[in-house]
């Protein structure tokens, strides 16, 4: 291996940001002259005080991560560090004693600062310790114009950046990449298959008249493809963490394709960027959402579900909430906002408070890690029926809403409500007991479905119950209690030769509709009524009976009270087991609730509910928020545990990043505009560094997870900038004309070649001397072995499909789900389509270094290994595909050199010169004889000896490093 | 640039492409993997130096080591720590009698409701050995070796669940995301064989762990240190033998003709890569020869078959413990093995006490036997760590489900307590550390939670665990969990 490329790692010491000093050193190949607090102080003290000087721990009460700290009296009563005074500061005297009990870095901890690093210091804090915010942090701001010698090269804007860089090395730029080269890679980049060779002729043509016009006919060609939509949704569905499992024990099946479709269409239709975050984070929120607005909100419900019996539902809740905050700074704003979960960010200045208000905004929502994945919306798998089939559920969702609210007003009106205590209360198991204040425990063994009797003399002219559930202890602070739900309330009447008489009841009456069950089934066939899965707050319900109780004399009441519903995926029952009981004997109530206009309401409902029934379509997770009553206490938790909580926050946005102004709470809808505002100093940078680095392998920022004090630094800063502010601005947040101005930049039109001076000078081309050389995606590796064998589909959108896999391969716990191969076109579908579960993984994505999809994944790093190559060598869908190509050049051409001349022109474009034509022929002519020889092996290839020879040659093509590289 | 025709060629970079090809073959020590995006730091590895272009040399551990390599028996599920190794006769009085509060305040179970009964030992135990451990009837052959064993009944969790606590007893995290104790090993220590992955994992009990291949996954650990599933069924690695029709020499002729094209690929374009790449290819040859020998239990004698109690052709714990041997015989790394079936929770008669409890015991009583004694006598067991355990415990109480008796008798999950062995690596033999309370179900004397017994196992393999770390988003994460500290090396194993 080439000792140019070989990378060495010293040791980093226990607590130190690994890497944080070192990428500094790379973005700056020479040596500073003046100090920069960026570039040569924050990664210092990153890498030797901040893990006790910093976010987590403040040592003596000094922090090197905000400024006010670093320079206040520390502990001792000593400055730090005394602007202007190196001798008078305490850090100088400390980084440099030689006393092991005085010196920092302790000895323990880690090495002593190098010369050239105390020099660097005692130079800052001589021109006056200045501070500045982290540049991340700082709006972007629209660079000078660089100034370059060489005024011919560049085509665009960037690479007047670009140069101005590589002048200022001495270096220049490589010559264009052929027609050919830059054909392949812009096709595949853009649309993640191979050109054609008829469109390389199409483009030798154009090429002829206007080289400039040739490539932007191209580069619009492949802009406006279908394809283009499948391979950039790729990129998203990464950050996304989708999937169509729910993650964990059982993993089981989730209907969230069409939010994957939804994902292909939006980059097809070069949604602008603003309007595709702010449909995913809030389009729940949007006035009057459309189907699409809604469906878009599934993004968030890509988290995990939890659904092993006994998981607590209120954790995993958590869990997907927390990892909503956390896939939002991963994925929009390049953030380890996730770090400041338990404490303080260690080197970056947000707040462990911060992390929760933030979190607040994701609290609210209905779901909480139920097996069916609630709440879901149908929808139809007919396009244009889409927006009217979600209509009606809205409607109905209103409708419902309206017909509560009317009955709480109604209820508000009732003021004469006495205590109901029962003189006789029995549980089916456990005990029921009836304190002095009225108020009804249960204790002891509860089963999932005991049922309460709670018997007493009859009332007459009773109209209504009252039903009160309390907390158990009721501390906001403490863990959430398990939940209460009643699924069923029935009353009947017993006396002399008449036994449970059943009373008919009329309604129920909530104080608020919220959670997965139906409140108003109570009465009846059976629904809930109460909190679940969890209990924060006391709960109140009106039962309305049909008409005013009439009772003979001696009658007793009998309240029977049914449960059934269990949390924590069914195992933990919720029995009512603090609860108290009221009545009234207003007649307002019975005649309201009774009245044939709220009857003409209910009908309407139910027939909204009846034409929903037999709608076809998809049931997809999406977000709903709570009503205002029914919202959740967000609260921090101490040091990240979520049984510790403490005080309460309203949603926020941390100082850092410039949040909006705005009276009163901000909502997720507020956020979402603010990510994509103008005054958000990161989303722009992010996602113009995100589609540089899918376009050249590399970002501007290497570390396109992390733009923090921890992360790498941008190698052009003043390029991102003037790409994240066009990108903003003049292409308002259009993610293909940004992708156009790439793909005709002569930056990325350069060849590849690496000389040895390059390798040697630039191992991982961060400069851009030479054109792109990446491996192919995961994705890609497929995709292309499909359309070089001609058997790709280009069926569009659907269910996920299942290619030819291994036997055994899924063989998840607990779980029936099957692996059965798709037998006509969905077998040859483009990867994206592939069935992703996420315990077990298609192996080939697996293998090329796709992730799990567990977690927003902002990077795949490329490898190269074994594995791989037995992948392609011998798996049996690339066999089966190198046996379609074999076909294909069988058809073309009689002579074995002109199918081989053909098959390298399909993957190359040009004709293969005379040692390449040579070695796959004798690679052809070597095994026709094995073949002729051991026909029974051909026979397993293929129908005839000499096909089979070309399934080999056909193998060997789709393995070779030309075709694996882009 | 047309890559067959380069208009471009330099002499010396031809030379020198030509050159470190041949001496990366001829070593057998071509770069597996190389970050082509990366041109960041790797983390501090607690060792010297580490060449992430090469990221499964072997490289020396860097405090003592006291074992080179690591079996690890996960017995998926939980087995009952009550009936096999924790003996507590004052459970036994108890059976029957409702549960203390004192012992539900404050708990959370998966299945329990409100007050269950407590629940005696189903079998009976006896001291075995000249150490005189308590094993309990149900592993007879095992009890045979117990003095080279060392338990630890101290052991706790805080993960009540399958999935989480699996992936907590191996990522030192409850969610997935982390990278799994054998993907740090080899990612400290490198490969031994470069012919085999360094980190094998294999099943049995007809499922994966419930927490599915996470645990053995790379995490945020590049994906080279993920661990390798391999298959009783099929090929052993995925897609390692040739497809039915291609020859070995088939095989051959197809690489020849690849490496010859590659090669002219280095020699025009320079991209560094490529001769990776044609090392990998190389590399995946010679690997389709020496893991279908490593995986070929036919070739051992027939005594090896009966000390084992293997089934050829079948999927079980007695194959894959021979596996086991036979892959620690060649240099694996780290060998995770997983039998599925031990949720002993009464449900249904396969996962009662009393009935498919005993069968899953018979299937592992033997082969548990064997590979230490095997392993032994080749001389093996003083480098090799075996490692036996559950993700956590069993409940003293007899479960209830739905607030129910059951029809059979089982016990729900316990993160209070359980026991896992040791043995060989550098473990001291016939020996048992920690106690849990009477009932058997809190750990209460010499306390070790999973991440203190990580940095125990760690220490075995020659490495500090609070030095042997990986950056990702800032931290230094390592397997003992950056965010609770504190944990401790339980120095009284050590041998």
């Amino acid at each position: 291996m080439n000792s140019g490329i070989s990378r060495f790692v010293l040791w980093t010491f226990l607590g130190s940001v690994a890497g944080a000093a070192n990428s500094s050193s790379a973005a700056t190949p020479s040596g500073p002259a003046s100090s920069d607090f960026n570039r040569d102080i924050r990664p210092l003290f990153a890498k030797h005080c901040t893990a006790c000087h910093g976010g987590v721990k403040a040592a003596g009460k000094i922090s090197f991560v905000y400024r006010e700290q670093a320079m206040a009296l520390g502990k001792s009563g000593k400055r730090a560090i005394l602007p202007g005074d190196p001798e008078g500061s305490e850090l100088m005297r400390r980084v440099t004693s030689t006393d092991p009990d005085e010196r920092m870095p302790q000895p323990d901890h880690g090495p002593a600062l190098t010369e050239g690093e105390v020099a660097m210091l005692r130079n800052w804090i001589r021109e006056g310790a200045k501070w500045s915010e982290h540049w991340s942090f700082v709006p972007p701001q629209p660079p000078a114009e660089p100034k370059v010698r060489d005024n011919t090269w560049s085509v665009t804007p960037a690479d007047r950046f670009v140069l101005a860089r590589l002048e200022a090395e001495g270096w220049k730029p490589s010559a264009e990449a052929s027609p050919a080269e830059w054909l392949r890679r812009v096709t595949l980049d853009l649309i993640g298959l191979p050109p054609t060779p008829k469109e390389f002729e199409a483009y030798l043509e154009d090429r002829r008249d206007n080289a400039r016009r040739a490539k932007e006919k191209v580069v619009d060609r492949l802009l406006d493809s279908p394809r283009f939509g499948e391979r950039w949704a790729a990129m998203w569905l990464d950050l996304a963490r989708y999937s169509d499992t729910y993650g964990f024990e059982k993993d089981p099946h989730r209907d969230i394709w069409p939010w994957r479709d939804w994902v292909i269409r939006a980059f097809n239709a070069d949604m602008p960027f603003d309007e595709f975050t702010i449909k995913q984070l809030a389009g729940d929120l949007l006035e009057r959402p459309t189907a699409d607005d809604l469906l878009a909100t599934a993004f968030h419900r890509n988290t995990q579900n939890n659904t092993e019996g006994g998981t607590d539902d209120e954790e995993y809740r958590t869990v997907a909430v927390h990892d909503r905050v956390n896939t939002t700074w991963t994925a929009w704003q390049a953030t380890t906002f996730g770090c400041a979960q338990c404490h303080a960010h260690p080197y970056d200045p947000i707040p462990q408070r911060d992390y929760y208000r933030f979190a607040a905004f994701y609290d609210n929502t209905e779901d909480c890690d139920q097996n069916d994945d609630f709440p879901r919306l149908l929808f139809s798998q007919d396009l244009t029926r889409r927006d009217e089939v979600t209509r009606w559920q809205l409607e109905a969702r209103d409708l419902r809403q309206l017909l509560n609210m009317e009955g709480l007003a109604a209820v508000a009106g009732v003021s004469d409500w006495q205590t109901l205590v029962p003189t006789n209360a029995k549980a089916s198991g456990g005990q029921l007991t009836v304190g002095d204040d009225a108020r009804i425990r249960a204790s002891g063994t509860l089963p999932v479905k005991v049922t309460y009797t709670l018997t007493l003399p009859a009332i007459q002219g009773l109209t209504a119950l009252r039903l009160d559930i309390f907390p158990e202890t009721g501390d906001p602070k403490a863990a959430p209690e398990r939940g209460q739900v009643l699924s069923k309330i029935a009353v009947s009447l017993s006396s002399a030769g008449v036994t449970n008489q059943p009373v008919a009841l009329q309604e129920l009456i909530a104080d608020y509709l919220a959670g997965p069950f139906d409140a108003a089934r109570v009465i009846d066939s059976g629904g809930g009524f109460g909190s679940y899965p969890v209990q924060n707050t006391s709960r109140r319900a009106v039962v309305v009976l049909a008409k005013p109780l009439e009772a003979p004399a001696d009658a007793t009441l009998e309240i029977t009270i049914d449960h059934g519903i269990a949390s924590n995926s069914g195992v933990q029952g919720c029995p009512l087991r603090h609860f108290a009981l009221a009545f009234t004997k207003d007649t307002r109530l019975s005649a309201f609730a009774s009245g044939s206009e709220r009857q003409e309401k209910w009908k309407s409902l139910q027939s909204l509910k009846d034409r929903l029934k037999d709608q076809p379509g998809t049931r997809v997770p999406i977000l709903v928020e709570r009503s205002q009553p029914a919202r959740r206490d967000t609260r921090v938790f101490v040091r990240g545990n979520r049984a510790t909580r403490d005080e309460a926050v309203t949603p926020g946005i941390p100082d850092v990043v410039v949040p909006p102004k705005k009276e009163g709470d901000l909502s997720r809808l507020d956020m979402a505009r603010w990510l994509v505002g103008d005054a958000n100093p990161l989303a722009a940078r992010v996602l113009a560094n995100r589609l540089w680095a899918e376009m050249f392998g590399r970002g501007i920022v290497e570390t396109l997870e992390d733009f923090g004090t921890s992360g790498a630094r941008p190698t052009h800063p003043e390029l991102l900038d003037h790409l994240a502010l066009r990108l903003r601005g003049e292409w308002r947040w259009s993610i293909k004309r940004f992708l156009r101005e790439i793909a005709l930049s002569a930056t990325y039109g350069q060849s590849a070649i690496v000389t040895a001076d390059l390798a040697e000078r630039d191992p991982f081309n961060q400069w851009y001397a030479r054109g792109p050389r990446v491996r192919l995606t995961a994705e890609m590796v497929r995709d292309q072995a499909l359309a070089l064998s001609g058997t790709l589909s280009t069926k569009s959108y659907g269910p996920p499909v299942y290619p030819p896999q291994p036997d055994g391969v899924w063989s998840t716990v607990y779980s029936g789900d099957k692996w059965n191969t798709s037998q006509d076109a969905d077998r040859f579908r483009r990867a994206i389509y592939t069935y992703q579960k996420r315990t077990s993984g298609y192996p080939v994505f697996l293998t090329f270094d796709a992730p799990t999809r567990d977690a927003c994944t902002a990077r795949r790093l490329a490898s190269n290994t074994p594995l791989q190559a037995l992948t392609v060598l011998n798996d049996p869908a690339f066999i089966e595909m190198a046996q379609s190509f074999a076909n294909r050049m069988e058809v073309v051409a009689d002579t074995p050199a002109g199918q081989i001349q053909y098959a390298c022109r399909l993957l190359t474009l040009e004709p293969p010169p005379r040692s390449v034509v040579d070695a796959l022929l004798k690679l052809y002519q070597g095994s026709l004889d094995e073949f002729r020889s051991d026909p029974a092996s051909a026979d397993k290839l293929a129908p005839t000896p000499e096909r089979a020879a070309l399934v080999l040659v056909a193998n060997t093509l789709l393995n070779l490093d030309l075709a694996l590289t882009r | 640039m047309n890559a067959f025709h380069p208009f471009f060629r330099h002499a010396d970079l031809m030379h020198r492409t030509r050159r470190h090809f041949l001496r990366d073959c001829a070593s057998g020590l071509g770069a597996l993997w190389l970050a082509t995006t990366s041109g960041r730091a790797w983390g501090a590895a607690g060792v010297a130096a580490k060449d992430m272009s090469r990221p499964l040399r072997p490289v020396p551990p860097s405090i003592r080591a006291r074992a080179k390599r690591v079996i690890y028996l996960h017995m998926a599920g939980s087995p009952s720590q009550l009936e096999l190794f924790d003996y507590k006769p004052e459970l036994a009085r108890q059976d029957g009698k409702d549960c203390p509060a004192s012992l539900l305040a404050g708990k959370q179970f998966a299945f329990i409701q409100g007050v269950p009964k407590m629940l005696g030992p189903q079998y009976s135990f006896q001291q075995h050995g000249q150490s005189g451990q308590w094993v309990s009837d149900r592993l007879p052959h095992f009890a045979s070796v117990v003095d080279e064993v060392c338990f630890i009944k101290s052991m706790y969790t805080d993960q009540f669940n399958h999935g989480p606590a699996q992936l907590l007893m191996h990522t030192g995290t409850q969610n997935p995301g982390a990278a799994s104790a054998g993907a740090w090993a080899t990612y400290g220590l490198g490969a031994e064989n470069q012919n085999l992955p360094g980190f094998i994992v294999l099943t049995s009990g007809g499922k994966n762990p419930d927490a599915g291949k996470s645990v053995w996954g790379s995490g945020f650990l590049p994906s080279v240190y993920q661990g390798v599933q391999c298959r009783s069924q099929g090929d052993p690695v995925l897609f390692l033998s040739n497809p039915a029709g291609i020859t070995r020499s088939q095989r051959r002729r197809t690489l020849d003709a690849l490496n010859e094209i590659n090669e002219k690929t280095a020699r025009e374009v320079g991209d560094p890569e490529t001769l990776t790449r044609i090392a990998q290819y190389e590399l995946a040859f010679r690997m389709q020869v020496d893991a279908t020998d490593a995986f070929d239990i036919t070739r051992e004698p027939e005594s090896v078959h009966k000390l084992y109690g293997t089934e050829l052709g079948k999927e079980s714990f007695a194959n894959n413990c021979l596996l086991a041997r036979r892959l620690a015989e060649r240099g694996v790394r780290y060998i995770q093995l997983f039998d599925w079936g031990w949720d002993s929770h009464g449900a249904s008669e396969s996962e009662a006490l009393s009935h498919g409890f005993k069968g899953k015991c018979q299937s592992v009583d033997r082969p548990m036997m064997a590979l230490i004694s095997d392993l032994k006598q080749r001389g093996l067991l003083e480098d090799t760590l075996v490692v036996w355990s559950g993700e956590f415990g069993r409940t003293s109480m007899r479960e209830n489900r739905s607030g129910l008796e059951m029809q059979f008798v089982g016990r729900d999950h316990n993160p209070g307590a359980f026991t896992i062995w040791m043995a060989g690596g550098g473990v001291k033999g016939g020996i048992s550390h920690g106690e849990t309370d009477d009932f058997g179900y809190q750990s209460a004397i010499d306390r070790v939670s999973v991440h203190d017994f990580h940095a125990t196992m760690l220490a075995l393999l020659g490495f500090d665990h609070l030095r042997l770390t990986y950056p990702v988003s800032g931290v230094n994460m390592r397997l003992t969990n950056v965010t609770k500290p504190g944990s401790q090396v339980v120095k009284a194993v050590m041998a």
